[in-house]
């Protein structure tokens, strides 16, 4: 069994060996980039990221744009910055406002940007500066199910909850 | 037995196979320089025989002699070295079929005696014209060739390194008449060349007369008979007259 | 005499269970001699390195194409059930880590070897068990050459060796595997996937897939060689031997595979 005798295999390994070291040399010049060609970069501080994590969607109105790339702590203010790369087609007002929405009970969370109305679009390596943080919904089912002091729940929900909880108490108000 | 001490000797050697005795105590002894063939039916222990000398297969009694040293249970590297002073010749000649012919001839120059290549190569060559083939088989692989050039192959290989003794198992085997004469042949002219004590293994009655300056017959484990070659067509042993004549009734039994 | 029938009857499944019981026994014994043996001669000279490096091509370069094959459809099948899985509660977007851990830890080395119990255990028996019903060992041994050395330990060494290295290609195109269908299919950015893959991977996810690919690769080679070289009784005893080395290969892989996740996850701890 000789290399020159089989060629077909040969050539098959050759192949074999060539993708999988394609594959590894994309990986591993765009695992540092994170972004599709042409895609633009902003960030966004949330005083509570929740389970957001990268890879995870941005929409508009519903529509996917584009996906979260990165989620860092900014040591200084003890906020999340997220980085979003983002469809260069969509431009986005500059007081567009960015939430992390929940995709379900268990499941993690996107962003949802609600497009505001100034004439300035952002511009890449731009920030989103009106934002609203994860809600912990556990915590607001809690809060509801068994409210402090035995008021209604509306009572319940705009009270903060018991202190020796404090992990329910969501990190923005609305 | 005469007084110089035997190349080769059994010494009350018996193995079994699941209980059933396949050599009973066998007594058989080859003078240095001599060709010893056994003879006997199939079944009858040849193979053992030869395999039990070769350390292939261990005797449960008896001790086995070269040189009047016993062989039996020696470590796996001194039997290496009793190796570089024997050669066989296997039934199918047992040629190696991932290798070239030169190669196989040369295995033990490389691999056991470190020739380097092109030196090994050269004595292949060699050996393969010992037993008439010529230099353009040696790049051939093995399942190339025609059964009696295997076993020519497998000759030159077994006399590659001029040992002092030979074994054969079935030389003829397989082989028509015609090829069989020369293979017959070609083993004596080796032989005798080298000055090597031989031992065959064979039911060819043809081949053992040709290679063998004595006989001996082989049953149920034990040698009933042993004589010059020239006398196995004129003694009245019965089994040996049996044997000889090729009759179905006597006192062989078969359980066939 | 109907009783002693009936004693007989009644002691027969003892018997049986009895003389199964020591042969398992006898056969763990001879398997373990028979891998000490090949791992001395694999590990001390003389090393016959034309014929390691035979091996190295045979069991490595060209187990290449099946491996290959075999991780592209397993990472892209493994991503849609998790896509589909990770769904029913909201969980998509986890997929990519999820794809890759399994493939890494689990998949890349457990399917690698497999392919080679199939490929590589099989013609190692089948190769060394022709070798024994014709005599080629018997007579390798009368050229005062070790089997062991010659044919059982470059083998050895060659799996040992080559299965790790297959299973890093397999985990790399596993994980192309499912970045295609997440990227074809289900709409996932690329750049996002291959980032959060490799963020999310730990050195010892694809480590600990390794070292068990050098266990499975020993396994392949051993149970190859053994099968092959206690072949008895002709063709038929070579089918058999080949039959034998791939069941047992394919089992011991499954069962080395739990022992060694089990011990890794303790270590972890």
């Amino acid at each position: 069994m000789t290399l020159r005798e089989q060629w077909a295999e040969t050539a098959m390994g050759v192949v074999v060996l060539a993708l999988a070291a394609g594959f590894l040399t994309y990986s591993l010049s765009v695992g540092g980039v994170a972004m599709k060609r042409g895609d633009y970069e902003i960030s966004a501080k949330f005083g509570e990221a929740g389970s957001l994590a990268p890879g995870a969607a941005v929409t508009v109105a519903g529509v996917k744009v584009g996906a979260v790339s990165q989620v860092t702590l900014e040591p200084k203010t003890y906020l999340a910055v997220a980085k979003l790369s983002i469809d260069p087609t969509v431009k986005l007002p500059a007081d567009s406002t960015a939430k992390i929405t929940s995709d379900g009970l268990l499941g993690g969370a996107h962003i949802a940007i609600a497009p505001g109305a100034s004439l300035d679009d952002l511009k890449p390596g731009g920030e989103i500066e009106n934002t609203q943080g994860a809600v912990d919904i556990f915590g607001l089912i809690g809060s509801v199910i068994r409210p402090q002091g035995g008021g209604s729940s509306d009572a319940a929900a705009s009270s903060p909850p018991a202190p020796a909880n404090p992990a329910t108490q969501p990190a923005e108000s609305y | 037995m005469t007084d110089a001490v035997p190349k080769l000797a059994w010494k009350g050697v018996t193995k079994r196979f699941d209980g059933r005795a396949v050599l009973d105590g066998l007594d058989l002894s080859v003078a240095p320089g001599k060709s010893l063939v056994i003879i006997g039916g199939s079944g009858q222990g040849k193979s053992v025989t030869i395999k039990t000398a070769l350390g292939l297969m261990r005797p449960e009694a008896g001790k086995i002699e070269l040189d009047g040293k016993n062989v039996v249970g020696l470590s796996e590297g001194a039997r290496r070295k009793l190796f570089s002073r024997i050669g066989v010749l296997f039934q199918g000649a047992a040629l190696f079929d991932s290798l070239t012919v030169w190669e196989n001839v040369a295995f033990r120059l490389i691999n056991a005696d470190g020739v380097p290549r092109k030196e090994a190569r050269e004595r292949a060559i060699e050996a393969l014209d010992q037993v008439r083939l010529a230099p353009a088989v040696a790049d051939r692989f093995p399942s190339e060739l025609s059964g009696g050039m295997q076993k020519r192959a497998g000759l030159a290989r077994a006399v590659v390194a001029r040992p002092e003794i030979l074994f054969f198992d079935e030389p003829t085997t397989g082989l028509d008449p015609i090829t069989a004469a020369a293979i017959n042949q070609l083993i004596s002219d080796q032989v005798r060349r080298l000055g090597s004590t031989a031992v065959s293994i064979t039911h060819d009655l043809a081949s053992a007369q040709t290679i063998g300056d004595e006989i001996a017959m082989l049953h149920d484990g034990k040698i009933i008979w042993r004589g010059p070659a020239a006398e196995l067509r004129t003694t009245d042993n019965p089994y040996v007259r049996q044997f000889v004549e090729g009759r179905a009734e006597g006192p062989i039994s078969h359980a066939v | 005499m109907a009783e002693a029938e009936a004693a007989r009857r009644v002691a027969n499944p003892l018997q049986v269970l009895g003389r199964s019981t020591l042969a398992a026994v006898r056969m763990v014994g001879s398997v373990g001699v028979f891998a000490v043996r090949g791992v001395v001669a694999a590990l001390t000279p003389p090393w016959f390195l034309s014929q390691l490096w035979r091996q190295i091509v045979a069991i490595g370069f060209f187990s290449l194409p099946v491996v290959g094959l075999t991780a592209i459809f397993t990472g892209a099948a493994l991503a849609l059930n998790i896509f589909t899985g990770g769904g029913r509660f909201n969980a998509e977007q986890v997929m990519p880590q999820i794809v890759a851990l399994g493939i890494t830890r689990e998949l890349g080395p457990v399917l690698a070897a497999l392919m080679l119990a199939g490929r590589v255990s099989a013609a190692i028996a089948a190769e060394i068990g022709a070798m024994r019903a014709t005599e080629q060992i018997d007579a390798m041994r009368t050229l005062s050459t070790d089997p062991f050395r010659y044919l059982v330990g470059p083998r050895l060494l060659a799996g040992v060796l080559m299965l790790p290295l297959l299973t890093a290609v397999a985990d790399t195109i596993g994980v192309a595997g499912g970045w295609l269908v997440a990227t074809r299919v289900l709409e996932f950015n690329p750049t996002v996937y291959v980032r959060n893959t490799l963020d999310f991977l730990q050195a010892w996810d694809v480590v600990s897939g390794l070292i068990k690919a050098a266990v499975f690769g020993f396994i392949v080679a051993l149970m190859g060689c053994y099968h092959g070289y206690n072949a008895s009784g002709g063709a038929r005893g070579v089918g058999r031997a080949t039959t034998h080395a791939v069941v047992s290969s394919a089992i011991l892989i499954f069962a080395s595979d739990y022992l060694l996740t089990t011990f890794f996850t303790h270590a972890a701890q």
